[in-house]
């Protein structure tokens, strides 16, 4: 299970995995999806209509996981990757952790003392992600 | 059928399949030349009909591939070339056996073959064969592409009466059941009579008569047999081979669409052969033509139904492929139909579908691949995802495949090949060779694959036996992944780094590798991080002055005007500025870098040395060792420069851990700077001062080079000798000395300073190594009153201020003062013994060699500070007049403040013994002074502005010249034994305004003569009772403005020593006409006399007391101005007088 934030220039602000020690795995897999991310992202700039729905549901599944993700209007992409063999989480749920995981990064920004474009590290939101990550293994 | 081809479109449907290959030894560049101009042939048009053949060429074709042949008909190897070296005639029949055997191979498809021999000429070349062809040598050779284009036109022919013989096959006949190598043992024992099994031959045969059509050039019946084919195939359930339908189906609707091709390959395919048919081919459905109307309009319509649209292509491609993918055996034309597919959605730029057509590509399983064939594929995979825009996913399978070029499985891991790989995957993770793309901004891209995919790099060039390339390699990722990579993992990277550069030291040039890509060098910027940068001035007594006045300094300025409020702002360039202090040539110059070590060990930065430009510079590197995590540490770089002009600091260079590295500043991030560039000026002596004394540790100012502290008692001298050495290079020619007191608020009697500096400027010019020693005699003079308190008005004694003139008896009458009183309170003690610090400033200036032409000089300082303990004090002065009006006395309370006993003497006067801390009253008899007379005002004095300064500077001067008069000494005795010279006590301080005004003459000044000889204070003027005493007064005036009158009254009286003074002496003494005398005024400088007689009567001692009686009341002149002398006249018998 693994959340990240990526902005815009593609690369990380914040990962997030359980358990640790496939972690380089995890960052090819996130890496590679973002290709999937920008291609969404481009397809939805023709179609006018979809610009409200920000969950662009699952990227692709691999074998063993599947990648969700989720694009802010300012193109910060938050991805989030989960057991294949998890089945209890659903497409809402999965929409739902993605809301909270942007209310929780829009406070991020908030703070005057964070330097947009820095690796964050704020406490607030580390805990609703470990909560996050309690909640769905 | 095992091996995939990845490189398949969709138009290789249409072409067919010739094979060239080398026979015999063959050399292979040679053969690659000749290969390639047969392949220039790609495209031939057919003479009588208006179509289009196209040839696919390839010079390995695993036989196992051809048995799909039946399949799809572009698999199938229609025709063979071969090429081969035959030198003699006698090995031609070998050389033809093998041909033979060669076609044999592909025997059972081939429609035609050729042969071309190269060195062979002549008698075998007369026997004249269609399918061989004889060339000189391999340059030799102008007609191989006519002889290609005649060969594939005899496929054409064979191509095309094939398939007019299946096409009009008659149902009647039985047809033969096309199919796959997996299927043959299938269908043995099949009902070959059934309606089923017909239906699939018929669907399979259409199939392959469409196959045929589309090679033919013959789109538009292809698409209709195609059609027929789907759905024939569909009612059987026949798969596979709907799937083959499909397929062909769609690459037809693809020929269509693109006719540009979907391979990507821009030559490949030149649409511009072609006739009229081939651009009726281009125009859309409906679309009107140039000329209105389509020729055959029933073939557009047709078309138009028959062709696939975009979207139902991809459609049917996806069918087809499902319908592959229930084969297990039909792997390789699932996986093929793929790539063929995503192809056609990187045209049509549907990314997202492509990108799942490849992900099932992946998923393909093609059973036990080699290890070739896996790399090949992943490449394959990796470039389609870049095709379609996908450029991590393309860079992870570039990855993929380079990890399988050294899977340890491998028996000879292809290092290179991994290496060349790994290199093309940095795009896609967002990392450049350079580290100045990483210099700005935050850090671009995802860092942990970025740090994995550098270690890579490291250990495949090191691997490829590159040892440059990993240090390089490894560097760059210690540059720009620093901030990413844990404590252990930098104590890692840093081992291994170090471990390389021992065999390869890492450098600051480009490395090249052989495929053109260049490695930029790597600074170890980081390593030690710089904070800041700030150029050093010299040392206080080394910096160059600059002569003023020499050159209009102040013109400097671009602006014409004198004041300007717009100040030119230049922000932009402020590295670039020229920092406003010089730099000597031939001079150690400094330059102070704020650096800190991120590392969390000891970083040892050896060989760091300046960067510049512009001038020769010497560049003396340090080595330092830098704490772990340390904080900002300051390093001093020197360096000599070796020219005059202008230096630039650029940077500075480093080794560390064994790589050298260029930092050059405007690439650094985050640096300070107050400036980069310096004057350096040309060279100047350098002189070294020592002194007598020792040097003190106390600098007041951090401008002096050296200072010296002493300790004197006030009114010591002491002298101190400075040697001056030239340490320099250069020729000292002049120098020049100047002293400054440091303003005190103690007031300085003196000159503090004073030294002769002839001798020392005899001796130069001063060479190097030379010195030249000059004494300086320092003396202290302070104020030697005591506190103010101390002088309080000396009216309390009511004597002086009179101006009465005072005989020399009452002298005694006065009443005695406490002088001896012991001062013994502490308090009063401290007061004295308070110690006075005096401090100058000693000034060389000193210029010579080739800075002296250029106008520079220098400046060497030495401090003096002079702890200035009390010696004397005068606690009191008072004047008293003496007997005389010229004379008075001046009294002086002297107290002895130090521990020592003393002993003080003045001029014409016994000493005085001192005992420490005690007090005691000294006279001194002074002639009054005649201040007006003296050598007042020189040109200075005149210049001081005001009334006051004036007054001062007059003070100072009658100060200094009672003083020199008085010439006060004092002795401590137990030191006496010592070279002490005397110490002098100066009073100057103590005199006041009152004081002065009695030690000065009177302007008037009052002659009195009697009876010719003139009289004064204790003069006693002898007479003759009976005669007449002539008595003459002159007043000589003195002052400033003009006196008088006056009336001058005489009276005389007898003293009788008694207090009793006589004054009834009608009787004794007569004057002879009035005893008052009228003086009209005295202009100054003019005297006037008035002259009158006395005769006495009897013996006997009188006085005469002169009384004055003033006109001019307007004016008070002060009493003391009308002093006179009082007569003293002793009237004596003629005889007695005789005697």
């Amino acid at each position: 299970f693994l959340i990240c934030v990526a902005i815009r220039a593609n690369y990380p602000l914040y990962i997030r995995s359980v358990p640790t020690q496939g972690e380089l795995k995890f960052h090819y897999t996130v890496h590679t999806s973002l290709d999937v991310v920008e291609e969404k992202i481009s397809g939805v700039g023709k179609a006018l209509a979809d610009q409200r729905e920000l969950y662009l549901g699952l990227l692709y599944p691999t074998e063993d996981y599947k990648v969700y993700g989720y694009v802010t209007n300012s193109k910060v992409k938050f991805v989030i990757v989960v057991d294949s063999s998890n089945t209890s989480l659903r497409d809402n749920e999965i929409r739902s952790m993605f809301r909270k995981l942007h209310n929780s990064f829009t406070d991020v920004m908030c703070n005057p003392f964070y330097n947009p474009g820095d690796p964050i590290q704020s406490k607030a939101f580390d805990s609703i992600v470990s909560t996050m990550m309690v909640q769905a293994c | 059928m095992s091996v995939p081809d990845y490189m398949q479109c969709a138009e290789d449907h249409q072409t067919v399949l010739v094979v060239v290959q080398p026979m015999g030894i063959v050399p292979e560049d040679q053969f690659f030349r000749i290969y390639k101009r047969i392949s220039s042939v790609s495209q031939v048009s057919i003479r009588d009909s208006q179509r289009v053949l196209f040839i696919r060429y390839r010079h390995h074709y695993p036989p196992e591939n051809n048995e799909w042949g039946d399949f799809q008909t572009h698999r199938k190897v229609v025709g063979l070339i071969s090429v081969t070296s035959c030198n003699t005639a006698k090995e031609w029949p070998q050389t033809s056996d093998r041909f033979h055997g060669q076609k044999e191979v592909f025997g059972s498809t081939l429609y035609d073959s050729r042969l071309l021999v190269f060195g062979l000429q002549g008698e075998v070349a007369e026997q004249q064969r269609t399918d061989v062809a004889f060339y000189p040598s391999y340059d030799d050779c102008p007609d191989v592409e006519k002889r290609v284009e005649d060969f594939v036109e005899s496929i054409f022919i064979v191509l095309e009466s094939k398939r007019l013989d299946r096409a009009t096959d008659k149902s009647g006949d039985k047809l033969q059941l096309l199919c796959v190598p997996f299927e043959k043992k299938d269908f043995v024992g099949l009902d070959t009579d059934s309606r089923h099994y017909k239906k699939r031959c018929q669907g399979r045969m259409r199939k392959h008569v469409g196959d045929l059509c589309l090679q033919a050039g013959m789109l538009q019946d292809a698409l209709v047999h195609y059609h027929m084919a789907v759905e024939l195939l569909r009612s059987v359930n026949d798969f596979l081979w709907l799937g083959a339908a499909l397929e062909g189906l769609c690459s037809a609707s693809v020929i269509f669409h693109y006719p540009g091709g979907t391979s990507g390959k821009s030559g490949a395919r030149k649409p511009g052969v072609s006739s009229a048919a081939d651009a009726g081919k281009r125009h859309r459905p409906g679309a009107l033509t140039t000329n209105a109307i389509s020729a055959d309009t029933s073939t557009e319509i047709g078309r138009a139904k028959n062709c696939l649209s975009q979207e139902d292509i991809i459609e049917k491609y996806k069918e087809a492929i499902s319908n592959y993918g229930k084969y297990k055996s039909a792997g390789v034309i699932e996986l093929e139909a793929c790539i063929k597919a995503v192809r056609v959605l990187a045209i049509q730029k549907r990314a997202m579908e492509a990108s799942e057509f490849l992900q099932n590509a992946v998923y393909i399983n093609l059973g036990q691949l080699s290890e070739e064939e896996k790399i090949q594929r992943y490449s394959v995979l990796s470039e389609l995802y870049e095709l379609i825009g996908f450029h991590r996913k393309s860079a992870f399978f570039k990855r993929v495949a380079a990890m399988q070029c050294v899977a340890p499985t491998i028996p000879e891991p292809g290092w290179k090949a991994c290496y060349k790989l790994l290199l093309e995957t940095l795009p896609g993770y967002s990392l450049s060779l350079d580290p100045k793309d990483f210099s700005k901004g935050t850090h671009r891209g995802w860092a942990a694959v970025q740090l994995r995919l550098l270690h890579e790099l490291v250990y495949a060039s090191r691997r490829m036996g590159n040892p440059g390339l990993s240090v390089r390699h490894l560097s760059f990722l210690l540059q720009t992944m620093l901030d990413f990579l844990s404590d252990q993992e930098k104590k890692e990277v840093t081992q291994s780094l170090e471990n390389y550069t021992s065999k390869c030291p890492g450098g600051m040039e480009v490395i090249s590798l052989p495929d053109g890509l260049k490695l930029p060098p790597v600074p170890f910027t980081k390593l030690p991080i710089v904070r800041s940068v700030s150029l050093l001035n010299l040392p206080a007594s080394l910096r160059p002055h600059k002569v003023k006045g020499l050159l209009g300094q102040g013109m400097s300025s671009a602006s014409p005007f004198i004041y300007s409020p717009i100040t030119m702002h230049s922000r932009g360039d402020e590295r670039s500025k020229k920092i406003d202090f010089q730099w000597v040539q031939g001079d150690v110059c400094e330059v102070q870098l704020m650096v800190y070590n991120p590392m969390p060990f000891e970083l040892r930065v050896e060989n760091m040395g300046l960067l510049t430009s512009g001038v020769d510079f010497e560049s003396l590197p340090a080595a330092l060792s830098l704490p772990a995590e340390s904080g900002l540490y300051p390093v001093t770089l020197v360096g000599v420069p070796r020219t005059a002009g202008n230096i630039t600091i650029n940077g500075y260079h480093t080794s560390v851990f064994g790589v050298s590295s260029d930092c050059l500043l405007e690439g650094l991030v985050g640096v300070k700077s107050s400036g980069c560039m310096v004057e350096v000026v040309p060279s100047l002596p350098r002189l070294q001062l020592c002194t007598s004394l020792p040097r003190s540790a106390h600098l007041s100012s951090e401008d002096l080079s050296t200072s010296v502290s002493l300790q004197l008692f006030n009114g010591e001298t002491q002298q101190l000798t400075i040697t001056l050495e030239n340490i320099g290079t250069e020729m000292l020619n002049t120098l020049e000395l100047t002293s400054k007191t440091l303003s005190t608020k103690e007031k300085l009697f003196g000159e503090f300073l004073t030294w002769d500096l002839q001798d020392a400027l005899s001796h130069l010019p001063l060479k190097s190594g030379q010195s030249v020693s000059i004494p300086v005699n320092i003396s202290a003079k302070l104020d030697f009153s005591g506190q103010e308190n101390l002088l309080h008005d000396l009216n309390d004694d009511g004597i002086s201020v009179t101006g009465l003139p005072v005989s020399s008896p009452l002298r005694q009458v006065l009443k005695p003062r406490a002088e001896n009183k012991p001062v013994g309170t502490d308090a009063s003690k401290n007061e004295f013994n308070h110690v006075k610090t005096l401090e100058a400033v000693l000034t060389f200036k000193y210029s010579g060699g080739a800075g002296e032409v250029e106008g520079y000089y220098r400046e060497l300082s030495l401090g003096v500070r002079v702890d200035v303990e009390p010696s004397v004090f005068f606690t009191r002065v008072s004047t008293l007049p003496a007997t005389s009006t010229r004379q008075c006395h001046l009294l002086l309370d002297v107290f002895n403040s130090t521990e020592h006993e003393l002993t003080l003497s003045a001029k014409n006067n016994q000493d005085l013994v001192l005992h420490a801390s005690e007090c005691q009253r000294m006279a001194i008899q002074v002639d009054k002074f005649d201040f007006d007379s003296m050598p007042v005002m020189d040109h200075d004095a005149l210049r001081l502005a005001t009334v006051r300064q004036q007054e001062e500077k007059r003070q100072q001067v009658q100060g200094g010249l009672i003083n020199s008069t008085l010439d006060i000494h004092w002795t401590i005795i137990s030191f006496t034994k010592g070279s002490c010279p005397d110490k002098t006590a100066s009073v100057e301080g103590v005199l006041n305004q009152l004081i002065l005004e009695h030690l000065q003459l009177a302007p008037l000044q009052w002659d009195v003569v009697v009876n010719g000889e003139p009289c004064d204070c204790d003069m006693i003027a002898d007479c003759r009772v009976g005669d007449a005493v002539p008595l003459e007064v002159k007043l000589t005036n003195r002052s400033k403005s003009a006196v008088g009158p006056f009336s001058l009254t005489v009276i005389p009286f007898q003293d009788y020593q008694n207090g009793v003074q006589n004054y009834d002496l009608q009787d004794a003494i007569t004057f002879i006409g009035s005893n008052t005398f009228y003086m009209g005024t005295v202009n100054p400088t003019e005297n006037s006399v008035c002259v009158g007689a006395l005769l006495f009567l009897y013996t006997g001692d009188f006085y005469l007391n002169i009384k004055f009686q003033d006109d001019s009341t307007a004016r008070d002149l002060p009493p003391a101005w009308f002093c006179l002398p009082s007569v003293h006249i002793r009237a004596q018998e003629p005889i007695q007088a005789a005697a």
